[in-house]
């Protein structure tokens, strides 16, 4: 540890090392339980209490305040010596809080969602794991245990979409989830080494750090180097360990940065590896609303905000390019979906695109702070669905009906059958509209208003990427209105169409009221900023801050908000026409671009025809190579060497063997025939004798 | 006149039937019939060559002798042959093969 380090920061440090260590100690605990055991549920829930809280201390140490960074020697190889320890600045603290905050109503209300579920305590042990994992990603100060967390995060995103281990579609689900990230590990993998072979260290803070070793090195005549002339004066000399060279061509910081682009779209679900989020629905609710809030799928932004520093412009627009092309198209999905969580998962995908798209725009600040104010919404929205769903399948159970309880095709008028759903949804759904007063207003403006001032004075096709990013918002408030128009106003179908319905619909019980209420709460613009209509103003938005970025007033400041605004609350008025006063108008469900949204813009099907179905006749031809290639030469081989072998068993059976038993036949002949003067019989020893007699005399004769 | 080769054919023939007779029968007293046959050869060869011998009825005496050794020695196989019969229920030399108590 830093001999340097004050009382205050060790306490700090110590807080930070518990809040990420408490999930683990309780997942252990609930790995030793019995499956069904209850106490597992409160087991997890008390750590997540005890890591927010600490959380909360850490935060209110940290915040706007010199970074903490501490470190110890992990392992050595050579003279490479390779640091494990925690830094603690702005980012990662308010990571911190934000995910133990998110995970703590998930958890209480994981408590009554999985009650009845055969595994709870296994749940438990895979929710605290997963909480771990994110919670040390966000604090970790070193590459390789930032890859070792990365990778737990995948892995335990994958037992919890997976938990429903005997359904078919949740086991392709989280196999497509696991294989998917696969792809983003690959290249944050290379990622890391390049920058390791670069720079001689894995250290966040000494790479992406202020003054950090990227912000004194850039590319010069192809060559990607450390520029002596960027050296601050304080700089001596720059030390680079491990006999790293400081200086590679060009091309190696643009795998890099493929590679983290390539890491943050399996993650944060980005075009074009945005297609597992969906199908990662069929894990529990609960686990949607975590994974889709501040963890998993944060995790991606979250490396963008730790690698900042790396993107070159160009590298920044072609980001801005892809956030942008998710946002729209996911928007577009979301539109057609009638799965009530894959509207929310399409949503969630639109949203990481705007945090992307904010990043390439340099909004840095700003899709971070949508990053915080979206987990609450969204984890809101998600717990909202949960408690539908839940309801659904009891209506569904009671009557023994075929239906999919996530069809929001069936529901309608639920507002008044679960009337704090009903309002909290309405919460949750205009902060994710970005309506005024709420905290998605403050972010997505944020984004929205950067990214015009970003294309200003550039290239007139870069106006392309705000609008269509208004455009994406505008959608929406489309989506978001027909889904909450969809649930909770009109008539509720299911009994239209099952006349004679049982049913007992309420909120249910206080482990479901709480979580919504809290977050509910949290979806307000004073928990981030005193001035309802300022993003500047919030607190998290300045704290977040890069340094060096300039902030400047312009005309898009008061025209994009009302623009948007004003938009979108037409826009949500023809969903209420539409949807709720069911007037003449519908859409027709014919169309080419009904079609194009409704099959998810086809791009499973396109993936399945470009990707899988090749690899599956690679692997296809490589079983029949090996079978009937390679098997068939051993099987040559065995069947000479079985050839050979049974030539020499032959030879060996009837040559050599045959030889002693002629031998030995001989012998006996001869030794039978012997025998045969030595029968016992006194007449013919005498004639044998007499027959010899005579054979002598006659040999005599002859000879 | 009969000469002594009409005597050696006469005992050449006797002993050829004694030897065969040995040879070749089953009954243990034709054997010792056979034996006797020989030594009749034997003693009628004797017999012959006393004529030409310078003692006088050396060739008889001998013969005598060779008789009275022979009836001897019949009458010893007889009772071996007898023992034999007690034992085995047959005088078929060919079936008795061994010599236990």
């Amino acid at each position: 540890m830093n001999n340097t380090l004050s009382h205050t920061d060790l306490t700090l440090v110590t807080c930070a090392l518990a809040a990420v260590a408490s999930p683990l100690l309780a997942a252990l605990v609930n790995f030793c339980l019995p499956v069904k055991s209850k106490i597992a549920g409160w087991a997890s829930t008390v750590a997540i209490l005890l890591s927010c809280v600490l959380a909360a201390k850490v935060f209110a140490g940290v915040w706007n305040n010199p970074q903490i960074h501490v470190q110890q020697v992990w392992f050595t190889i050579g003279h490479t010596k390779v640091y494990a320890g925690f830094l603690l600045n702005n980012l990662s603290v308010l990571m911190l809080l934000l995910v133990s905050v998110i995970a703590l109503p998930v958890h209480i209300y994981s408590t009554a969602y999985m009650k009845h579920d055969d595994r709870y305590s296994r749940y438990f042990t895979y929710l605290s794991f997963f909480c771990f994992s994110m919670l040390a990603l966000v604090v970790v100060d070193n590459l390789v245990l930032f890859y070792a967390f990365w990778e737990l995060v995948g892995f335990s995103s994958y037992l919890l979409i997976g938990f429903w281990f005997t359904k078919d579609k949740a086991v392709q689900a989280n196999k497509k989830a696991f294989i998917m990230n696969r792809i983003g590990d690959i290249g944050l993998l290379s990622a890391i080494i390049i920058l390791f072979a670069m720079y001689g260290t894995f250290d966040i803070n000494a790479l992406f750090g202020h003054e950090g070793m990227l912000s004194i090195s850039a590319i010069r005549d192809g060559q990607w180097a450390i520029q002596p002339d960027l050296l601050p004066r304080s700089y001596g000399s720059i030390w680079l360990s491990g006999g790293a060279s400081g200086s590679l061509p060009a091309i190696w910081q643009c795998i890099a940065v493929t590679g983290i682009v390539l890491a943050v779209a399996a993650k944060s679900a980005q075009f074009p590896l945005h297609t597992w989020l969906p199908d990662a629905m069929e894990g529990p609710t609960s686990v949607s609303a975590l994974i889709h809030a501040a963890t998993m799928v944060a995790a991606g932004v979250f490396l963008l905000g730790r690698v900042y520093p790396l993107f070159t412009q160009t590298e920044l627009t072609v980001l801005a390019c892809i956030g942008c092309f998710t946002a729209f198209m996911a928007a577009t999905i979301a539109l057609t979906q009638n799965d009530l969580k894959r509207v929310l998962a399409y949503s969630t995908i639109s949203q990481l695109g705007f945090m992307v798209l904010g990043m390439g725009v340099g909004a840095y600040s700003s899709s971070l702070f949508h990053l915080v104010t979206h987990a609450f919404f969204k984890c809101l929205l998600f717990l909202v669905a949960g408690i539908v769903i839940h309801e659904m399948q009891h209506v569904k159970e009671e009557n023994n009906l075929d239906i999919d309880p996530q069809d929001i095709s069936l529901m309608g008028g639920l507002r008044k059958k679960l009337p704090l759903t009903f309002v909290v949804a309405l919460i949750g759904g205009l902060a994710l509209i970005g309506l005024p007063l709420t905290s998605g207003y403050l972010s997505k403006d944020g984004i929205l208003i950067q990214a015009f001032e970003w294309s200003d004075g550039k290239a007139a096709w870069f106006k392309i990427i705000p609008v269509m990013a208004l455009l994406t918002s505008w959608l929406t408030a489309f989506y978001v209105a027909r889904l909450i128009f969809k649930v909770f106003f009109g008539e509720f179908r299911l009994p239209q169409i099952y006349p004679g319905l049982k049913m007992h619909m309420g909120d249910g019980g206080w482990q479901y009221k709480l979580p919504l209420v809290l977050l509910a709460l949290c979806c307000f613009f004073p928990l981030f900023s005193f001035n309802p209509f300022g993003y500047e103003q919030a607190w998290l938005s300045s704290g977040l801050r890069l340094h060096g970025l300039a902030k400047f007033g312009s005309i898009y400041h008061l025209s994009i908000p009302a623009l948007v605004n004003i938009f979108s609350l037409l826009v949500i008025y023809a969903a209420y026409i539409i949807y709720v006063k069911q007037s003449t108008f519908s859409f027709p469900q014919t169309g080419f671009f009904y079609r194009l949204s409704y099959n998810q813009w086809y791009f499973d099907r396109i993936y399945k025809r470009v990707f899988v179905k090749p690899i599956l006749g690679l692997g296809k031809f490589m079983y029949w190579f090996d079978k009937n290639i390679i098997d068939g030469f051993i099987h040559l081989l065995a069947a000479v060497s079985r050839f050979v072998a049974g030539f020499a068993a032959w030879a060996d059976k009837y040559i050599v063997d045959g030889f002693l038993h002629m031998v030995a036949a001989i012998v006996q002949s001869i030794g039978n025939f012997a025998r045969k003067f030595q029968g016992g019989k006194v007449q013919y020893y005498l004639f044998s004798m007499l027959a010899i007699v005579l054979l002598l005399f006659i040999l005599k004769i002859l000879i | 006149m009969i000469t002594l080769t009409d005597f050696l054919i006469v005992s050449v023939m006797l002993f050829c039937i004694g030897l065969y007779m040995i040879v070749s029968k089953r009954n243990a007293i034709q054997i010792l019939i056979g034996i006797e046959l020989i030594l009749n050869a034997a003693i009628l060869n004797l017999v012959a060559f006393g004529k030409h011998d310078a003692t006088n009825n050396s060739g008889q005496v001998f013969a005598l002798f060779a008789i009275v050794l022979a009836a001897a020695t019949t009458a010893v196989a007889l009772a071996i042959i007898l023992n034999v019969y007690r034992k085995y229920k047959t005088i078929d030399p060919g079936k008795i093969n061994n010599l236990r108590d």
